[in-house]
């Protein structure tokens, strides 16, 4: 089943008001839709543990949502959230943690749905922040290799996702 | 999907009592009523200015306590909505309505300027004004904070900040009834600090306890 605006918004309805059944399917419904989302923005490794995030903050925060909105925009609202949230612990932690990761595999649908999404935040920043990120958070590469590739110092890469990362925080919501 | 996805979404549907939907509406309302019990705080505990409601108040009054009231308006409707997130969601107006005040401690040192004591026109030992509307805007900001905790605000620093510049110009504009001073530098510096004060509080304080 993929299940449109409309109907995702009358389940997360029936959601609020303690409907179990419900809930199920949307919860269902919104983790395929978020590893899509996601897919071309993480490690393959850890998009499973980000989609949970994302259905943690949806469950406590579900009140948030008016049913008289579209239910996709506040989905992806929190989902760009937490996106940018887990790209910034997992610089804080290590930033050699996501040396040996893959680049996530290609795939036209799940590259749509990328684009419509997590890019409209990369449009809004500068092009060396974007690729600081890309190399570093996305592909995985230390900082010296993402310095030793795309031609910035260390530093400046440093600099640049920490930059990055800000700016994008601020237009969660605005970028579309 | 995997086992653990399929685990966590029973899990989930197992603990999940009736929530009440937030509606921009109800936010509104809340603003209202924090708003409107801070002024009738402010008529109890000072008394109103009688010249405010006769039209007898300088030109200025008016100006500046009209533009702190939509002010507070626009950012506060801006604290409501980022509760409720969705990507299209705008916040620019408070911008504007910021930089409409903005103008007003300019407009206050010109004319301070143009004294022949110059600065040391500046009525200082009015402060009180200042302090007072910092007081008059703790209500509405709780009744912010409370909404944005009970919400989902995805930009921290942002909704911190006008729930500052909402707070402290609704505080400053409650106070206002009551104020006699209507001095061009009395109302552009010392009724728009507070503004000023509770900007700086939201934007630097507020996030951390705004983020989830």
């Amino acid at each position: 089943m993929r299940a449109d605006d409309a109907t995702l918004s009358s389940l997360m309805a029936a959601a609020q008001r303690g409907e179990r059944d419900a809930y199920r399917v949307l919860l269902s419904e919104s983790s395929r839709w978020l590893a899509r989302f996601f897919s071309r923005k993480v490690p393959p490794g850890q998009v499973d543990d980000l989609v949970q995030d994302v259905l943690l903050s949806v469950h406590a925060k579900r009140a948030s949502y008016d049913p008289m909105r579209p239910f996709l925009p506040w989905l992806a609202a929190i989902a760009r959230y937490r996106w940018v949230d887990h790209l910034r612990r997992v610089y804080r932690l290590e930033e050699q943690a996501l040396d040996d990761h893959d680049v996530s595999k290609d795939s036209e649908e799940e590259a749509v749905i990328a684009r419509f999404s997590l890019d409209r935040l990369f449009a809004r920043i500068p092009n060396n922040q974007v690729q600081a990120i890309e190399l570093v958070k996305i592909q995985g590469l230390s900082i010296q290799e993402a310095a030793n590739r795309c031609g910035q110092s260390e530093s400046a890469i440093k600099v640049n996702i920490h930059r990055g990362l800000k700016k994008m925080s601020t237009l969660i919501e605005e970028a579309e | 999907m995997n086992r653990v996805n399929n685990e966590l979404i029973e899990a989930l549907a197992d603990d999940l009592p009736p929530v009440r939907a937030m509606h921009f509406g109800e936010g509104m309302l809340l603003l209202g009523t924090a708003a409107g019990l801070t002024a009738v705080a402010v008529s109890m505990i000072y008394g109103l200015r009688e010249a405010a409601f006769s039209g007898a108040a300088s030109p200025y009054f008016y100006i500046v306590n009209g533009l702190l009231v939509l002010l507070g308006i626009a950012s506060a409707a801006s604290v409501i909505s980022m509760a409720l997130p969705r990507v299209g969601n705008r916040h620019d107006g408070p911008r504007w309505a910021m930089a409409m005040v903005g103008i007003l401690p300019v407009a206050a040192l010109i004319s301070l300027f143009a004294e022949p004591s110059g600065l040391a026109a500046f009525p200082a030992h009015e402060w009180v004004c200042t302090t007072r509307g910092l007081a008059a805007s703790l209500l509405t900001a709780g009744a912010l904070f409370f909404w944005l905790r009970r919400g989902a605000p995805v930009s921290a620093k942002a909704a911190g900040l006008h729930l500052g510049v909402a707070s402290g110009a609704l505080g400053s504009a409650a106070y206002g009834l009551h104020c006699p001073i209507d001095g061009v530098a009395h109302l552009g510096i010392l009724h728009i600090a507070p503004v000023l004060i509770t900007a700086l509080v939201g934007r630097f304080a507020l996030p951390r306890l705004l983020r989830w």
